[in-house]
Formats: C-alpha cells, sequence, structure tokens
C-alpha cells in the first residue's frame, strides 16, 4: 500500500504541522516508517546536509570525518551540527555547509562514509527527515511540526521491496541533484534495469528499494535535456509497474501515474496553494471544509503545481 | 419519529457505525453530517435503513448494502457500494475508482462520473451512471447491468464475462473480448423504465449494447497474444 502526500502552502507557513497531518490521517495505509522532505527558507549560497548516522557511540569520530570531507570541497560548517536527542541507535545529523566546489564529487566521496554516516538530503532548501514509525513517532522525535518552510512531501510506508530501516525509507534524495526528492506508493517491477543502467553511467544508489531509482532516473532524464514533464511522461512507458509518485525541487512538485490507474491521488486547493494526498480524508485535514476535489483517477497521468517562489 | 443527525468529525468510525445502526434498529431514519471524506460509513445496513450523507464520504460507504437506502449529497472515494446485495445507493457527484465492486444486486446511482474499474467483478444489480464510466469499467463483471448515459473512457468493458455495459455516449476504447450489439426495442424499453424511476426519462438516447463475446470462456494459451494489451 503505502500512502504519499504533497504540500505547497502558497507563503513561508508551518509545512511540518500541515505534512504531519496528511500522513497521520494515512497511517493505516503504512507505518513501518514515516518520512518528510521539507523545504525551508532558501539560501544563496551553501547547503542543508541531512544525514544518519549508524551508531550513536560513534558519531563523534563519523562526523568528524565527513566534516574533513566536506573541509576537501572548500566548504566548512556554518553552525555547529544538531542531532536528535533519542535513544535509538541510529542518529539523525543536520548540518548547515557553505558552498562546496563539486557537489557531485564531493558526494561520491562523502558516501565512501556510507556505512558509517549515510547522506540523507542536500539542498538549499531541502531537508529530508525520514525513520520507523508512525507519523506521529517519527513527528515525535524529530520535530517535523513547526517546521516553517514553502513546500514538501510525506510518505507513510508499507514496507514491500526491501528493509525497514531509516535509510530505505521515502522520501528518496535524488543522489546527487541537490533540492530533488521523491515519494512513492507502488511497485516498479524493472527498476534492477534502469538501476544498473544508470550506475554504468556513475549513479550511486544506496538501498535495495525500488522507489530510489524513480527521483534518480527524472533528473537524469531532465539533466539530458527534457523538461520536467516530458520527463514524468517518458517515466509512464520506461518505468513499468504500478506507481503513483510525487517528485519534488525548490520551484515545484510534480505526480506521475502507471498505465493501470491502480495507485489513486487526490488534490484540494486554490490560489498557489495545494495538498495532495493518496486520500481524499487525508487532505480534509487541510481543508475541513467540502470543496472541489481533483481525483486522478484516470491512467497515465501527470501534472505539475508550481511553488510560488514571491511568496519565499 | 424524528430523524436523528449522526456527526462523523475525527469520531471513531466504529463509534459512528453504532450509532447509525443502533438508530435504524430504533426505526428512526439517519442523517450524517461532518463526515470529511472518512472510510467505511454505514456497512452491511438492513432494508430497515434510510440514511443520508451530507458531503462526501471516503471508501467502501454502502458495502455489504443488504436492502438499505443510502444517499451520499456529493463525492464516494473508492469501491461505494461494494458487495451490496440489494438496496439503493445514491451518489449526488463523482464515485471513485472501483464503484460497485462484486455487486450481486440492488442499485448504484451515480449522478456525476465514476472512477476507473466501476462494476469491477460485478455479480448482479445495475449501476446508472449519469455521466463517463473511466477507465476499465465493467472489468470481469459476471452479471448485472452499468448504465452510462455519457460514455465510457479506454478498455470499455474489458474481459467481460457476463452482463451488460449499456452506453447512451461515445466509449474511447472497447475492452478486449467484447461485442457492440444494438438493443432490441424491448431491452431499450426496459432500460428506459429503469431509468424513468429515477427521473431520467429520455426517448432520444442512441443506446449501444455491449456483451462479452465469450471467446475468453474458451481460453487457449496458443491464443494468449491476441489478449495482450501492452
Amino acid at each position: 500500500m503505502c500512502g504519499i502526500a504533497a504540500r505547497i502552502a502558497g507563503r513561508m507557513a508551518d509545512i511540518g504541522t500541515d505534512l504531519v497531518e496528511l500522513m497521520d490521517a494515512q497511517v493505516h495505509r503504512g507505518a513501518d516508517s514515516t518520512g518528510f522532505a521539507l523545504y525551508g527558507p532558501p539560501r544563496r549560497t551553501g547547503f542543508v546536509v541531512r544525514a544518519v548516522g549508524f551508531n550513536r557511540a560513534s558519531l563523534g569520530v563519523d562526523l568528524d570525518d565527513l566534516i574533513k570531507v566536506i573541509r576537501g570541497y572548500g566548504a566548512d560548517l556554518e553552525s555547529d551540527p544538531t542531532v536528535d536527542e533519542a535513544s535509538s541507535a541510529h542518529v539523525s545529523v543536520r548540518l548547515e555547509i557553505s558552498e562546496l566546489s563539486d557537489i557531485e564529487k564531493w558526494s561520491r566521496e562523502a558516501d565512501e562514509l556510507s556505512h558509517r554516516i549515510e547522506i540523507q538530503s542536500v539542498g538549499r532548501s531541502l531537508e529530508i527527515i525520514k525513520d520507523t514509525g508512525s507519523a506521529a513517532d517519527v513527528a515525535g522525535k524529530h520535530g517535523v511540526r513547526g517546521f516553517i518552510g514553502t513546500h514538501g512531501l510525506g510518505h507513510a510506508r508499507l514496507a514491500t521491496e526491501s528493509s525497514v530501516v531509516p535509510t530505505a525509507s521515502h522520501p528518496f534524495w535524488a543522489r546527487p541533484f541537490p533540492d530533488v526528492a521523491i515519494v512513492h506508493n507502488g511497485q516498479i517491477t524493472n527498476y534492477f534495469l534502469l538501476r544498473d543502467r544508470l550506475r554504468r553511467d556513475g549513479y550511486r544508489f544506496m538501498t535495495e528499494n525500488d522507489s530510489e531509482l524513480i527521483a534518480v532516473w527524472i533528473s537524469d532524464r531532465i539533466k539530458a535535456g527534457l523538461d520536467k514533464l516530458q520527463a514524468l511522461e517518458q517515466s509512464i512507458s520506461e518505468i513499468d509497474g504500478v506507481f503513483t509518485y510525487l517528485i519534488s525541487d525548490s520551484d515545484s512538485i510534480g505526480f506521475a501515474k502507471d498505465r493501470w490507474a491502480i495507485k489513486p491521488l487526490v488534490a484540494m486547493g486554490d490560489g498557489g496553494e495545494v495538498a495532495v494526498a493518496t486520500e481524499e480524508q487525508a487532505v480534509r485535514r487541510i481543508y475541513a471544509a467540502e470543496g472541489d476535489v481533483v481525483n486522478y483517477d484516470g491512467p497515465a497521468l501527470t501534472n505539475t503545481w508550481p511553488v510560488q517562489k514571491a511568496a519565499a | 419519529m424524528k430523524d436523528l443527525t449522526v456527526t462523523v468529525g475525527d469520531r471513531p468510525i466504529r463509534q459512528v457505525n453504532a450509532e447509525i445502526r443502533d438508530a435504524v434498529a430504533a426505526g428512526r431514519d439517519v442523517t450524517v453530517t461532518d463526515t470529511k471524506s472518512r472510510h467505511n460509513l454505514a456497512i452491511g445496513m438492513d432494508a430497515r435503513a434510510n440514511i443520508r450523507f451530507e458531503g462526501s464520504v471516503g471508501y467502501y460507504c454502502g458495502g455489504l448494502n443488504c436492502g438499505a437506502r443510502i444517499q451520499v449529497e456529493r463525492n464516494a472515494g473508492w469501491a461505494v457500494g461494494e458487495a451490496m446485495s440489494s438496496g439503493e445507493i445514491t451518489v449526488g457527484g463523482y464515485a471513485g475508482m472501483s464503484a460497485g465492486t462484486s455487486m450481486l444486486g440492488g442499485l448504484l446511482h451515480i449522478k456525476g462520473n465514476a472512477g476507473p474499474r466501476c462494476g469491477v467483478a460485478m455479480k448482479g444489480g445495475d449501476i446508472i451512471v449519469e455521466g463517463r464510466i473511466g477507465y476499465l469499467s465493467g472489468f470481469m463483471a459476471h452479471a448485472g447491468r452499468i448504465i452510462a448515459l455519457e460514455g465510457a473512457g479506454d478498455a470499455c468493458a474489458d474481459s467481460l464475462w457476463g452482463g451488460e455495459v449499456w452506453l447512451a455516449g461515445p466509449a474511447k476504447s472497447l475492452g478486449v473480448d467484447t461485442r457492440l450489439t444494438e438493443p432490441s426495442a424491448e431491452q431499450v424499453q426496459e432500460v428506459e423504465a429503469l431509468l424513468a424511476e429515477r427521473g431520467l426519462a429520455d426517448s432520444s438516447r442512441d443506446w449501444r449494447k455491449i456483451v462479452s463475446a465469450q471467446r475468453l470462456w474458451h481460453f487457449q494459451s496458443r491464443d494468449a497474444k491476441a489478449w495482450l494489451m501492452i
């Protein structure tokens, strides 16, 4: 199953709370893990890095090694790293860093440490927070409510393709493309073929999750010259399986749905703001009153919703 | 006795349904408010029930209905009236995917459009859709009748086993193993009479009836290629 959601607030707002509500309303679709891709106030230079350390006890050493790699690419910490205060063995880390000279090369080198500390997202504004447990669990542990930003994605996972661990949860960052993330409801059946092709082109995948493919595949198509909508449309004929996924970057949120029209998606909103979710009852957490709901129920559909830049 | 009003809001659905059942058992009609598109409302209601939902409902509303009259003022989510055996469900607006899944009897009346797979695996009863039915509607239905006044999406009546899909508008495409027929005057009269009961009389409709071509009844693996859609 799985449940997905997107929110564009139309202005700087508490998108953290909105997305927690959207996911809490869909907790019955999967509570193996829950995750959020949150777009905070965009930076002109430098990046926000989100990472997971696998051993809380050795975090100091692991983080020092990661910071060395960051300094190797001309960047430095702009503030002290913050970590969650939970008792789990794994630990979530947030870093604010200055401009990296080559994000692709840096990412490859930083990934050499991924058995100890794994990068979850890099962006001017993107922050991916994901962990095992329900929306309430993850929101409580990581303080998702109160996150101020422009837009974001949410995901409730019923694990099918890979392990129930924080790093195999959604959203997935489109490694190494800054600010690109996806959430996915469905099963991709030809992901290993497409992933192998992308690996030969130098991309790196961190999990055995089918969904990790989508973000990189779309970003690679856009890099090859397609616009976002063309890439979404092409994914319907080239990615096989039943799927509805949402993909976000700093400018917009888009979706694509397969030819079999199995996985639902609804949207509600107007005037530059929108709430999107697998189930209508979830968007009603944002818009309590009866209103016009768009049901994307048909086969082979795409759409994009712009993020108002003036509002940021 | 006066109608009972039950409010949904964010209350547990089990509690809401228990209140609806208790009211029905006491012989009262029920109006349900603040429905918030929530799932699983009014499941398994019997012939004593007369229930009206103000607003939109979520998945499986009126599922397993055995005789109740249920009205939804606005939209319904997935599989409204799933496995209903008798009774009457009316949806004022749009009905999401798989409306009337595996219906055995009764009437499902949708005033707007219906999503994909309307009447999938249907085994009896009637579905009237005043708008269009979506992609793959009537898929693998065994019996019963789907009537769509404004036509159908792609792959209409795909793999139809039995039953009938009636269209008074165009189908984007027909599914595999279907046969397009001209209904007889008597058959048209029967369908028009059913529509007239619902206030939908119109003698000018140009009907087409889709039935099974029955080739899939005797599937041979050597013919598999003929059934591949992609």
